[in-house]
């Protein structure tokens, strides 16, 4: 990343809510430097929303404080807001309004930089703009979230689990969304709980845990480092000793006509191997987020 | 702030418009049998003679029932006009910020540049201003079915007693605002004092004629300082509404401190 002021800073930032002695966030320091892309990684109930709330000045922090293209969240929060666009995973917007109405009454509210930009973005959505947004499914409210987070072609980007209730072409379509903002010089704050989508469109990603952020990492060193588990079945007997062989690997289990390996980097030399046995099933095993990201974590630092 | 105050308004547009049509419904019933009221008047004095005191400076205060400023009041402006106002101005000033906040939207208006103190502005302007909407179409109702009636007060007294009555509604609006601004009382609880102040002022207000120990804890209450059956025959205090307004303007006050720096429920 490029030296120079980070678009988003947080300086021993901590929340701790009224009435409870637990910290949601504490002692977080971020960097995020402009046109980064960064994934905010974390189980429910991290501290992932607390901190974009914190961001947003939705709540106030007990400690530290916050910086947005080098101005306080907390006394400069009008002004950031200029030139910041929100999103939240669950999102509830006036059900008896249109579509257009509800985005004519955002952007009254937050000018956008070109007039008809919207209108593209819900025909690439394929969002219908004059039904009634309580008689939309789910799926289509939360594209409306989606134009109205993007409409004002934002400089800075805070996503809150954006993709929590998008089917698998609109995430897609948002994906897309997010890299040609990216392009345009956006800097992307996306907080998630798929380690997976994460790797997908961030350039860098920090892991939460109990309010605390327990790793950083660019996504260039997790995609090469990072452990896979592979469950395979063969027709015939597992060829043991080859896989053995594969460097950067461990069979973790096996049996008699199945075996389940470990690897990490370059996944070829397994593939050679099982392109010279009959195979029956091949299986990615979904790694919970924290262990996976933990095993990366020990093994990208010894 | 011009949008809040638009959008907010044309979410609420078909609740005002049922709102003035009820209240229009109300005066027109309540007025329309004046004429054979007269007509009877004075058998029903009789019958007003033999109540206790209590029980009938809850109907008109301490007036003359049979006047037509009695009548009127009796009718509309003693008890029900302020109630059903006041009821209106506490239902607004308890959801139009706290539904956008549980409901999540509040979010949505805050994640754009416009301050706390603005957005708080716009809903408490967009309340006032659907109030003042609905007492407009009472006054209006008030004055059409006296003509109709034959009932003769003059008009700067009916339109005086409906501002004095609207600034009486305002003042438990402004209570339900500032409490479900504050946020941790949560909107039921907004709702519950200002209509324990507003229906507690009136009966302690009322009987504080007939029981001379009430008098005192009277004027801890906003209803004591509307006088709708002296307004009406013409003699008025100012210094009354001012104090009201004064209220609703602390009132105000709290809610704006209360809301700028709290945390939003998310």
């Amino acid at each position: 990343m490029t030296d120079g002021v980070p678009a988003i800073a947080t300086f021993g930032l901590g929340k701790r809510y009224a009435g409870s002695d637990k910290y949601a966030v504490k002692n977080l320091n971020l960097n995020i430097m402009p046109g980064e892309v960064y994934g905010f990684l974390g189980p429910n109930g991290a501290g992932k929303s607390t901190t974009i709330r914190l961001l947003m000045n939705f709540i106030q922090p007990t400690e530290g404080h916050a910086i947005i293209k080098n101005q306080n969240v907390v006394t400069d929060s009008v002004e950031i807001k200029r030139d910041i666009g929100y999103l939240a995973g669950e999102v509830t917007i006036y059900p008896k309004m249109t579509g257009r109405q509800f985005l004519d009454y955002m952007q009254a509210l937050q000018p956008p930089k070109r007039k008809g930009f919207v209108h593209e973005l819900a025909k690439t959505f394929q969002v219908d703009l004059s039904q009634k947004i309580g008689a939309l499914s789910k799926g289509n409210r939360q594209k409306i979230a989606v134009l109205q987070a993007f409409a004002a072609e934002p400089e800075v980007l805070i996503l809150d689990e954006p993709t929590a209730s998008l089917d698998p072409l609109m995430q897609e379509a948002f994906f897309e969304l997010i890299h040609l903002s990216r392009i345009r010089g956006a800097t992307i704050f996306f907080s998630s709980h798929n380690l997976a989508e994460v790797q997908k469109i961030c350039d860098r990603v920090g892991f939460i845990r109990n309010g605390k952020l327990i790793a950083q990492q660019s996504i260039a060193d997790l995609s090469t480092q990072a452990t896979q588990t592979y469950s395979v079945s063969f027709a015939e007997m597992v060829p043991l000793v080859d896989l053995r062989r594969i460097p950067k690997a461990k069979v973790i289990a096996h049996s008699s006509h199945h075996a389940v390996i470990q690897m990490r980097g370059d996944l070829r030399p397994l593939f050679m191997i099982l392109t010279r046995h009959k195979v029956t099933s091949l299986e990615r095993r979904e790694d919970s987020l924290e262990e996976e990201f933990l095993r990366f974590y020990k093994g990208g630092k010894p | 702030m011009i949008a809040v105050i638009k959008w907010t308004l044309w979410q609420r547009r078909w609740s005002t418009l049922w709102w003035a049509i009820g209240i229009a419904a109300f005066i027109f019933l309540s007025l329309s049998f004046y004429a054979s009221f007269r007509d009877q008047a004075a058998q029903l004095n009789q019958v007003l003679d033999r109540l206790p005191a209590a029980a009938r400076s809850l109907f008109t205060g301490n007036a003359d029932f049979l006047s037509p400023q009695g009548f009127l009041s009796a009718r509309v402006y003693y008890l029900m006009l302020p109630l059903l106002l006041s009821f209106l101005a506490i239902g607004l000033g308890s959801s139009l910020i706290s539904r956008e906040e549980e409901t999540g939207t509040l979010e949505l208006l805050l994640a754009r540049p416009i301050s706390r103190t603005r957005l708080l502005a716009a809903k408490a302007l967009a309340g006032l201003i659907i109030t003042v909407t609905v007492s407009l179409t009472s006054l209006v109702s008030t004055l059409v079915i006296c003509k109709l009636v034959k009932l003769e007060i003059p008009l700067g007294g009916i339109v005086v007693t409906t501002l004095t009555c609207t600034v009486l509604a305002l003042v438990f609006g402004a209570l339900a605002f500032a409490m479900s601004a504050l946020g941790r009382s949560a909107r039921l609880a907004s709702v519950g004092l200002s209509v324990i102040v507003a229906l507690g002022g009136y009966i302690i207000s009322s009987l504080a004629g007939a029981v001379k120990w009430l008098e005192w804890p009277a004027k801890f209450f906003p209803y004591h300082y509307y006088r709708p059956t002296e307004t009406l025959a013409g003699v008025y205090v100012w210094r009354d509404s001012l104090l009201l307004l004064g209220v609703t303007a602390i009132l105000l006050i709290i809610a704006w401190q209360g809301f700028s720096k709290r945390d939003l429920n998310g």
